[in-house]
């Protein structure tokens, strides 16, 4: 799928060049060489740009006699001059190492948060990338299971040995080869389970195949069960189809069992939806909306609650599908119009966020405040926390400092030049603020 | 970091209060203003006019320690302010202090108007006294203040006071001279004066320094609360939405952002940018149009008290005392420092709005 790229690669960032002395990375070599010429190897004095340290230390110390100490604006404990830097090289190794594991922790972190943010399956495994490795292990717990039904299918098939069962299991196959990779339970998707593929394609086939089979079957059923109920027959018990897609969503996390992108359009014409499809689509949190789909909002505006909304104005992680729903169900009551119909998460959420401001009157607001107040002042502690007092103030009041009142009086009267005015004036304060 | 930089032999040997270079441009001389109770004169020029290391030139004791200090009409002219009251002027070619008033509690700052030849101290006692150097047979003026002045700073034709309670009161100097020349002879001669503007500082926490930009167009105050804000005297909307202020002087440590108070500001006479200096040791030097840090200078040992450009802005002079706002009240030996960094061509030149 050409996919758009969502950030760099973990490759890629290890790549990047970046300076020894304060860390930062850059683009290419030449950026990187360039910053270090002019923030750390320039001579104050002249603004003359040095390839290394080591260049600046002997410019300075003939052209300015002047002895280069410290490698300017590096961090603490980078600014030797022993290490003879240009670009990367002369990097010590262990550095190197270092930098490398910081680069190696921020990606898996920087990716963990997306992911927990947008919802989206980590980049490259696609949307089958997770679920290739889950259902491995899904097997060695069902392929019991699917031996038990698949022994007693055959039991029954030798028993009934009606060839009625054959052809729609043979159509069936050809339609879910990769999808429905459980619901096969002749002799042949066995073979199907050693190839790990059809599981890696799982994911993203499965809306794709699935969808057909559901639009084929949901004008007759007009609602999301009874299509088990016209698999019964073609050979399939009706408990191994539901665990199916059920373990499949839980496996698989975001895709739903239903391709929803289709339920609701097929629910379109339909002018009553039925009361289940609303509250199916409520329930499974994980349903990737449907952007610019007005039905939507309408159905499930009431049903988002003050957790989901808190949790969203809280920036916490939100899955996808989630948060544009939760988001355009949240401004309903907040009198927005134009967001449901608005794509963007970051729209949504940004809207979200100016709504909650201006309208006091929902409890979401206050919930979303606080948090956002936190993070912009962290914790932070005055050194100096008197707001009344100045700190000299403060000292003056030190007995070493204070001032004594009598040596006043003698010095007073040798300087003090309008005497009559002044002393008269401060005599007695002097007296009643000295001693306190 | 290179070492245009040097420490001035024999300082204080207490915290230093204020520090304050010749506005004279050819000048190097530096006063000093200490809690140890001396004001200290210092010449940065060696005998074959060299600087380097400065030599301590003169020390005038006083009875108190002194909160500030600032030269007069010529540098034999020093004006001090100190805990024992008084103000005072230093005729340093003869060492004798003369005491030109006395306020009612310490008296925080002092600063000289060459413009309109005028001294006025403020107090914690909540006044502001001008006095006449011209006149020097009058009584000064009393100016009430609604708090008492932590900071006080001059341009050419206004005079900022900031206070407590974030009150910050601009005068008009020519105004200020024109009423104290008429008011003479009554005892004593309170005045109340209506400032040209009365404004509440943009921070907000204590206002910690104020200082006048060199072309008369606003001024910068700091707090102790690690911001720095930059405004304009024009009354206009247009200058006044042009108001900023920044943080600074902060350190994470362990996700916890320690909020150092910003001491004191400077402004480069030359170029307008401005040096801050705050509780954290370090001296950053800002551009307030271009809204940029142009550098950042190593971390001092302790506290910057003051700092000052030379007259000329080649020179840059930081004071380093341990801070009393950590609530330490001893004062480890060695620990007082006047630095003198030789600022390069462009070292405190702003680069200009990218």
């Amino acid at each position: 799928m050409g996919k758009k790229r969502r950030g760099p690669t973990l490759d890629e960032l290890l790549a990047r060049p970046w300076c020894y002395y304060c860390e930062r990375d850059f683009d290419d070599l030449k950026i990187l060489i360039s910053h270090q010429k002019a923030k750390h190897f320039k001579c104050e004095r002249c603004g003359r740009r040095l390839n290394t340290a080591g260049g600046l230390s002997v410019h300075m110390s003939q052209v300015h006699k002047e002895q280069l100490s410290a490698v300017d604006n590096a961090l603490p404990n980078r600014q030797s001059l022993d290490v003879e830097i240009f670009g990367m090289e002369g990097v010590p190794e262990d550095i190197i190492q270092t930098h490398n594991q910081r680069v190696v922790a921020q990606f898996h972190q920087a990716e963990a948060e997306r992911q927990a943010q947008t919802g989206n399956p980590p980049p490259g495994a696609g949307a089958g990338g997770q679920p290739a490795k889950r259902p491995k292990l899904e097997n060695v717990s069902d392929l019991k299971k699917r031996l038990a039904e698949h022994k007693a299918k055959k039991a029954e098939a030798l028993a009934g040995g009606s060839s009625g069962d054959v052809t729609p299991v043979g159509a069936g196959q050809t339609q879910n080869a990769g999808t429905f990779s459980q619901s096969p339970s002749t002799a042949a998707p066995s073979s199907q389970y050693t190839y790990p593929q059809p599981y890696g394609g799982a994911g993203s086939p499965y809306q794709q195949t699935a969808s057909p089979v559901y639009q084929n079957f949901s004008p007759g059923g007009q609602s999301q069960f009874p299509p088990s109920a016209q698999y019964t027959p073609s050979g399939f018990s009706p408990q191994s189809f539901q665990g199916t897609p059920a373990q499949a969503g839980a496996a698989y996390g975001t895709p739903p069992p239903f391709p929803p992108s289709q339920q609701p359009q097929q629910q379109t014409p339909q002018t009553n939806t039925p009361p289940q499809a609303a509250a199916f689509a409520q329930r499974s949190g994980s349903l990737p909306a449907v952007p610019g789909l007005p039905q939507r909002p309408a159905v499930g505006a009431p049903q988002v609650n003050a957790y989901q909304l808190q949790q969203m104005h809280m920036g916490h992680p939100v899955p996808a599908a989630g948060a544009p729903a939760g988001a355009a169900n949240g401004e309903k009551p907040l009198g927005a119009e134009a967001a449901p119909i608005s794509s963007s998460v970051d729209d949504l959420i940004s809207g979200a966020a100016k709504e909650a401001d201006q309208a006091a009157a929902s409890a979401a607001p206050p919930t979303e405040e606080k948090p956002t107040k936190k993070d912009k002042s962290k914790q932070s502690r005055l050194v100096y926390s008197d707001n009344e007092t100045s700190p000299e103030e403060k000292m003056a009041k030190l007995p070493r400092y204070a001032f004594v009142p009598d040596r006043l009086g003698e010095t007073a009267l040798e300087e003090q030049v309008p005497a009559a005015v002044t002393g008269a004036e401060r005599g007695p304060d002097t007296v009643f603020d000295a001693t306190d | 970091m290179a070492s245009n930089q040097f420490i001035v032999a024999s300082p204080p040997t207490d915290a230093i209060s204020a520090l304050k270079f010749s506005p004279d441009p050819n000048s190097t001389r530096i006063v000093v203003s200490s809690w140890d109770k001396n004001v200290y004169l210092y010449e940065l020029r060696d005998e074959n006019g060299s600087v380097g290391e400065g030599k301590l030139l003169q020390k005038f004791e006083h009875r108190a320690p002194v909160l500030d200090v600032c030269f007069g009409a010529t540098e034999d002219e020093i004006y001090t302010a100190g805990l024992d009251w008084d103000v005072r002027k230093i005729d340093v070619a003869t060492s004798t202090q003369t005491v030109l008033s006395s306020h009612e509690a310490g008296v925080r700052s002092v600063v000289y108007s060459k413009e309109h030849q005028l001294v006025i101290s403020a107090s914690w006692d909540s006044t502001l006294h001008v006095h006449r150097v011209d006149a020097p047979e009058s009584i000064p003026s009393i100016i009430p203040l609604p708090s008492k002045p932590f900071s006080m700073s001059l341009t050419a034709t206004k005079l900022v006071v900031a206070m407590a309670s974030r009150a910050l009161h601009i005068y008009d100097l020519k105004a200020l001279s024109l009423l104290t020349a008429q008011l003479d002879g009554t005892v004593p001669n309170k005045v109340e004066v209506e400032p040209w503007q009365r404004r509440e500082s943009s921070l907000k926490f204590m206002t910690r320094c104020v200082a006048c930009m060199p072309d008369d167009a606003g001024y910068a105050s700091s707090s102790i609360e690690g911001r720095v804000a930059v405004e304009w005297f024009d009354p206009s909307p247009e200058s006044q939405a042009r108001k900023y202020a920044f943080k600074c002087h902060r350190q994470t440590a362990d996700d916890v952002d320690v909020v150092y108070p910003v001491n004191t500001l400077a402004f480069h006479p030359v170029h307008g940018t401005f040096a801050s200096g705050g509780g954290d040791g370090v001296v950053a030097l800002w551009d307030g149009i271009a809204k940029r840090r142009i550098r950042q200078y190593q971390k001092y040992q302790s506290s910057v008290a003051a700092v000052d450009f030379s007259g000329n802005g080649k020179y840059l002079a930081i004071a380093v005392s341990p801070g009393f706002e950590d609530g330490r009240d001893d004062v480890v030996e060695g620990t007082v420092k006047i630095y003198v960094r030789e600022l390069g061509e462009t070292e405190a030149k702003g680069k200009g709005a990218k």
